[in-house]
């Protein structure tokens, strides 16, 4: 964990599905890719491999046949991830809302970290939501890596952890 | 025993831009069968388009069945209802529509290359044609204010004009993307490893194009003569120095070239338009409600595109029929995928340059 | 743009002596609601090389009767016969349902109540 953790901290890998959008937004995360804005520079490369994303990177409202893979797609990503909708339909369903076949925006699904506006979105605002994305990766890498506890909260007593609660038996504390 | 085995390929993969399910039936590397899921992007724009809207709001509606031939859509939707109003646009609106298609041919038939480049397996030459395409994106960007999605066209004109400095710029950026072109057709045609990859591969007859209905540079690289910008009169195509494009083998190789030497017509076009561009208004009024039944047929990067639109003199039409060209394309893609090896689908399929969002709309 | 109509019992016959692949391109099938149960189906050839040239043949009627295929002729039409299946929830004989909706589904989009 703690070898990988400065790679991942500038260079995470992305995965891009695109569950119902115009293409519009997809072009430009190619683009954005591509040798202009250049986010590869950065070691940022779009992998088609869920397993090994960090950020995902999702275009389009949610359409009714798209929407099971886009769920299988985030929970096979490893935590911790980070969610970024690309363009103005993925975050409210734009003006796709109210389709017969459109679900009006990915949050109904999965949760979302960054929000990118934008019909379509220009590269420069991709590269803007993954450097956003990479500070809430990082937040969340440290949110992991926090020790927690399994049964009840942490107290503590006079500055000190208490250990009196730390665990308790099978059905010790159960009302009824 | 089984003698064939089944290898899916999508709805999320490496290769694909968008979802589009493929089962293939497979005998050892051959392929036998096709069965192919297009509907995963299907959203519902044909109903939304005389239920939820106007008709003077449609035509940016139909521009997002498909960003990359967004303007495709709004031309042919606006000429059925201008059509429809008993509307003529003027020359100047007529070229400068014309001029943003075949930008917008550029870009995507550039898109297209790079994209069967780097399923190939040359990411070099993919990054190389992506870096070229940007000359057209930031033409389009100064012409109509965004990269992709540029609402231009609008009933009875276009939204923006050409300014002599935009007339500047795009004369340099044509200028540097016609020899980057030359070099393209010369590394396309001599290359060893890429003829490899695709002289041979994927091939369709002339028969076959005939039989299912090919379309667009598809059928072109198979020799059949079909182009609706020589088929329709709504553009003087022909004064602005248009040429068929016409290959013979029907292979990837033949589709790349067709491509290719499109992209040098329309470069020649393009700087056709902006040099006798004539002077006149950009909007005008078109009055009136649509009323009657109209048929556009316009020639997009991917082949025909057909607009069908029938109003009842009111706010609401009542029906919009949109054919794209992928749509009809695909029982000859299905063809050519027979006989292939499993290796090459990745490079036959992006060679057809399919656009899954015009299909499913 | 000539229409021209015809019935669904004389269609085959009709684009079969009308169709020659060599000649004419086969755009699509096309569904237009008229309400109260009617629908209008079009067929639209176009020609090759000679400008501005479009047949429609359109045939009148309703939801329940069934629509031949043309497959037999133009092996393209499965397309857009599938999508009307789905999109109008017409019976095409040899065109499954499931091109844009599910197999089963009970809502037909285009189709106008009755």
């Amino acid at each position: 964990m703690k070898f990988f953790t400065p790679f991942r901290k500038k260079s995470p890998w992305v995965l891009h599905y695109n569950a119902g959008s115009c293409n519009g937004c997809d072009i430009e995360i190619l683009a954005a890719l591509g040798p202009k804005f250049d986010l590869e520079r950065f070691g940022v490369i779009n992998t088609g491999n869920p397993k090994q994303s960090d950020i995902f990177l999702v275009t389009g409202p949610v359409t009714y046949r798209s929407r099971e893979r886009l769920v299988e797609l985030y929970s096979q990503i490893p935590e911790p991830k980070v969610v970024v909708a690309v363009g103005s339909c993925t975050a409210t369903g734009g003006v796709f809302r109210g389709m017969y076949n459109v679900e009006d925006g990915i949050d109904r699904y999965i949760p979302v970290d960054v929000y990118v506006p934008g019909c379509a979105s220009s590269p420069q605002l991709i590269i803007d939501a993954l450097v956003k994305g990479l500070e809430v990766l990082e937040a969340k890498s440290k949110e992991i890596e926090k020790p927690y506890k399994l049964f009840g909260a942490i107290e503590t007593i006079a500055n000190k952890l208490s250990r009196l609660n730390m665990a308790t038996k099978v059905g010790q504390n159960e009302k009824d | 025993m089984k003698k064939t085995i089944q290898i899916p390929l999508g709805s999320q993969h490496i290769s694909l831009l968008e979802p589009i399910r493929f089962k293939f039936e497979c005998e050892n590397e051959k392929i036998i069968g096709v069965d192919a899921d297009v509907g995963f992007v299907h959203r519902g724009v044909e109903l939304a388009c005389t239920r939820s809207f106007e008709f003077k709001q449609v035509g940016y509606v139909v521009a997002r069945v498909c960003g990359l031939c967004a303007i495709t859509h709004s031309l042919s939707y606006t000429l059925a209802v201008e059509k429809l109003l008993g509307y003529v646009a003027n020359d100047r609106i007529k070229y400068l529509r014309m001029l943003m298609v075949e930008l917008d041919r550029i870009h995507s038939h550039m898109l297209c290359l790079a994209h069967t480049a780097e399923n190939a397996g040359f990411e070099a030459l993919f990054m190389q044609i992506m870096g070229d395409r940007e000359l057209i994106m930031d033409v389009q960007e100064a012409i109509s204010g965004n990269r992709v999605q540029f609402d231009y066209i609008s009933i009875g004109g276009v939204n923006r004009d050409l300014t002599p400095e935009l007339v500047a710029l795009t004369h340099k950026n044509l200028g540097l993307l016609s020899e980057k072109i030359d070099a393209l057709i010369g590394l396309f045609d001599n290359n060893w490893s890429l003829s490899l990859k695709y002289k041979g591969v994927g091939v369709l007859s002339l028969e076959e194009a005939y039989t299912y209905n090919a379309l667009g540079p598809l059928a072109r690289a198979a020799g059949l003569a079909t182009d609706v910008r020589a088929e329709t009169s709504d553009f003087p195509y022909e004064a602005l120095g248009y040429t068929m494009i016409l290959e013979s083998t029907g292979d990837i190789h033949a589709r790349n070239f067709v491509r290719l030497r499109e992209i040098v017509n329309s470069i020649a076009m393009c700087r056709n338009i902006i040099e006798n561009l004539p002077i006149g208004e950009i909007q005008e009024k078109a009055k009136g409600k649509p009323n009657g039944e109209a048929v556009v047929r316009v020639e997009a990067p991917r082949g025909e595109l057909f607009y069908l639109v029938r109003g009842s003199g009111q706010n609401m039409l009542d029906r919009v029929r949109i054919k794209t060209p992928t749509f009809s394309a695909i029982p000859a893609m299905m063809e050519v995928f027979k006989g292939a090896e499993y290796a090459d689908a990745p490079a036959i399929l992006a060679s057809f340059d399919p656009c899954m969002s015009c299909t499913a709309k | 743009m000539k229409k021209i109509e015809t019935t669904l019992s004389t269609l085959l016959r009709d684009i079969g002596a009308f169709y020659i692949p060599k000649l004419w391109h086969f755009l699509s099938v096309n569904g237009i609601d008229l309400g109260e149960g009617k629908i209008e189906l079009q067929w639209i050839f176009s020609a090759y090389g000679v400008k501005d040239e479009i047949v429609i043949y359109y045939v009148l009627s309703d939801y329940n009767t069934p629509v031949p295929s043309l497959v037999s002729l133009i092996p393209s039409a499965i397309m857009g016969e599938r999508e009307i299946v789905d999109m109008f929830g017409l019976t095409v004989d040899g065109a499954e349902s499931g091109l844009y909706l599910d197999e089963d589904s009970r809502t037909h989009p285009l189709r106008g109540e009755s």
